[in-house]
C-alpha cells in the first residue's frame, strides 16, 4: 500500500512539472484520492481482523450487534456487562485494543472475558449436547429400530471414529474402549467448530491459537496420562530411552523429551493454520473486488471463492479427522514402544 | 529501501519456498501411494489412511513456515 502511494506521488509530481497549469485544487483531489485508497486498505484489514480475531462483542453484518461481558481477575474478580460499563466504572480502560488498569497502565492479571470465540465454543457445545441427547433418547425409546435422521449421521461418524481411528491405533483393547468417548467428543467438537466458520455470521474458534492450543494440551495429557495409567510410571520413564542401547541415551533422551512437546505444538499449529488460511484466502479474494473497483473481476473472484469454499468444507472434515487421528496415533505410539521393548528384553 | 519492505519481501519468499517444499513432498507422497494402490488395489483403504497422516505431517511443517512468514509481516 505504501509503495503504491509513493508511486502515485512521484507520478503526481511529474504531472505537476509537465503540466504547468496544474492548480492547487487538482493536487488536493489527488491527495484525497490517495487517502481514500489507504482507507480502503484499512477497511479490508478491519474486515479481516473482524472475521479472524477475538472480540468483546458480536456483530452480525451490522444488522444486529451485542456486547459480551468482560471478566478480569486482578486481586479479586471484576465483572462488567460490556466495554462501556467497564470504562464508566474507571478501574480499567482500553488503550490500543488492549485492556489496562487506569492507574498503573498494567494489564489485568487474568483476562477471563467471555469473547465472541468463547461464545461460539459454547454454541458448539450446546449443539453437540442437544444433538447427542436427541440421538441417545431415540436409542432408549426403541433400541431395535434402525437409526434414522440425525441419529444415523451421529452413529455413522461415531462408529467411524471408533473403528477406523481409535481401534487400529490404540492397540490395547481396554484402553481403546476407555478412550473412545474422548476421541468421539474431540472429533465432533473440532468438526462443529470448523463448520461454524463457514456459516454466514459465524466464526470458527479453531482459527484461534488459544483454542487449538487448549485442545492440544488436553491431547498431551491424554497421550502421557494414558501411557502412565496403563503401563505404569516406570515404563513411562523408560520410554525416554526409546529402547536404544545406553551408549546413545545422551542423544535419545533429549530427543524423546523434545518430541513429547513438539507433538502437541504441531497439532496446535496445523489446525490453527489450516482454518485461518482458508478464511484469509476467501476474504482476500472478495477484497480484490473492492480494491480493484471493477466489475470485470467479479465472476472470476466468485468462481474462485466458491472453489475455495468447497475446499474449506473438505478441510473442515479432514482437519477434524487429522487431529483425532494423530492424537490416536500418538497414544498408540506411547503404548507401542513399551510393549515392543519388553518383548525383546 | 524501507525495512518494512524487506519484511514483506522475506515473508513472500518464505511462503513461496515453503509451498515449493510442501508441494514436492505431497506430490511424491501421492505418486508413491497411487503406485502402491495400483499394484495392490485391496490395500487402498489402509494406504489412504497412511497417506493422509503423512500428508498432514508434511503440511504441518509447511504451515509452521507460513505462520512464521505471517509473523514477519505482522510484527
Amino acid at each position: 500500500m505504501a509503495n503504491t502511494t509513493n508511486l502515485d506521488n512521484t507520478q503526481l509530481q511529474q504531472n505537476h512539472q509537465i503540466n504547468e497549469h496544474a492548480t492547487h485544487s487538482t493536487d488536493t483531489t489527488a491527495h484525497s484520492d490517495n487517502q481514500a485508497h489507504a482507507e480502503e486498505g484499512n477497511v479490508m484489514i478491519k474486515i479481516l481482523s473482524e472475521h479472524l480475531l477475538d472480540h468483546n462483542s458480536y456483530d452480525f453484518y451490522g444488522v444486529f450487534h451485542f456486547d459480551l461481558p468482560i471478566i478480569f481477575y486482578d486481586n479479586g474478580f471484576h465483572f462488567y456487562a460490556n466495554k462501556k460499563a467497564m470504562e464508566a466504572e474507571g478501574t480499567f480502560k482500553e488503550i490500543h485494543h488492549e485492556f489496562v488498569k487506569a492507574d498503573t497502565g498494567n494489564p489485568p492479571q487474568l483476562n477471563l472475558s467471555i469473547t465472541s470465540l468463547v461464545m461460539f465454543q459454547w454454541i458448539a457445545m450446546l449443539l453437540l449436547f442437544f444433538g447427542f441427547w436427541t440421538a441417545a433418547k431415540k436409542y432408549k425409546k426403541n433400541p431395535e429400530k434402525a437409526p434414522s435422521g440425525l441419529q444415523n449421521l451421529i452413529e455413522t461418524l461415531a462408529i467411524y471414529v471408533r473403528d477406523e481411528i481409535v481401534r487400529p491405533n490404540v492397540t490395547s483393547e481396554s484402553l481403546a474402549n476407555r478412550l473412545t468417548p474422548y476421541f468421539i467428543s474431540l472429533f465432533f467438537f473440532i468438526l462443529t467448530m470448523n463448520l461454524m466458520g463457514l456459516i454466514p455470521g459465524g466464526h470458527s474458534p479453531t482459527g484461534n491459537l488459544a483454542v487449538t492450543a487448549g485442545l492440544a494440551i488436553t491431547a498431551y495429557f491424554v497421550i502421557n496420562g494414558s501411557s502412565i495409567l496403563h503401563q505404569g510410571f516406570g515404563h513411562w520413564i523408560k520410554e525416554f530411552t526409546g529402547g536404544a542401547p545406553w551408549g546413545i541415551w545422551f542423544i535419545m533422551i533429549p530427543i524423546e523429551i523434545l518430541s513429547m512437546f513438539t507433538k502437541p505444538f504441531a497439532l496446535t499449529v496445523r489446525l490453527f493454520a489450516n482454518m485461518t488460511a482458508g478464511h484469509a484466502v476467501i476474504l482476500s479474494l472478495v477484497g480484490l473486488i473492492f480494491l480493484l473497483q471493477t466489475l470485470v473481476v467479479v465472476p472470476i473472484v466468485t468462481g474462485f471463492t466458491l472453489f475455495i469454499y468447497s475446499l474449506e468444507l473438505l478441510v473442515a472434515f479432514i482437519q477434524a479427522y487429522v487431529f483425532t487421528m494423530l492424537t490416536a496415533v500418538f497414544v498408540g505410539l506411547a503404548q507401542g514402544h513399551g510393549e515392543h521393548s519388553t518383548e525383546h528384553h | 529501501m524501507d525495512p518494512k519492505a524487506f519484511a514483506f519481501l522475506a515473508a513472500g519468499i518464505g511462503v513461496g519456498l515453503s509451498v515449493i517444499g510442501a508441494g514436492i513432498g505431497i506430490g511424491k507422497l501421492a505418486a508413491a501411494a497411487l503406485e502402491a494402490a495400483g499394484r495392490q488395489p485391496e490395500a487402498t483403504g489402509k494406504l489412504q489412511t497412511m497417506m493422509i497422516i503423512s500428508a498432514a505431517l508434511i503440511e504441518g511443517v509447511a504451515l509452521i513456515a507460513e505462520i512464521f512468514s505471517l509473523l514477519f509481516v505482522i510484527l
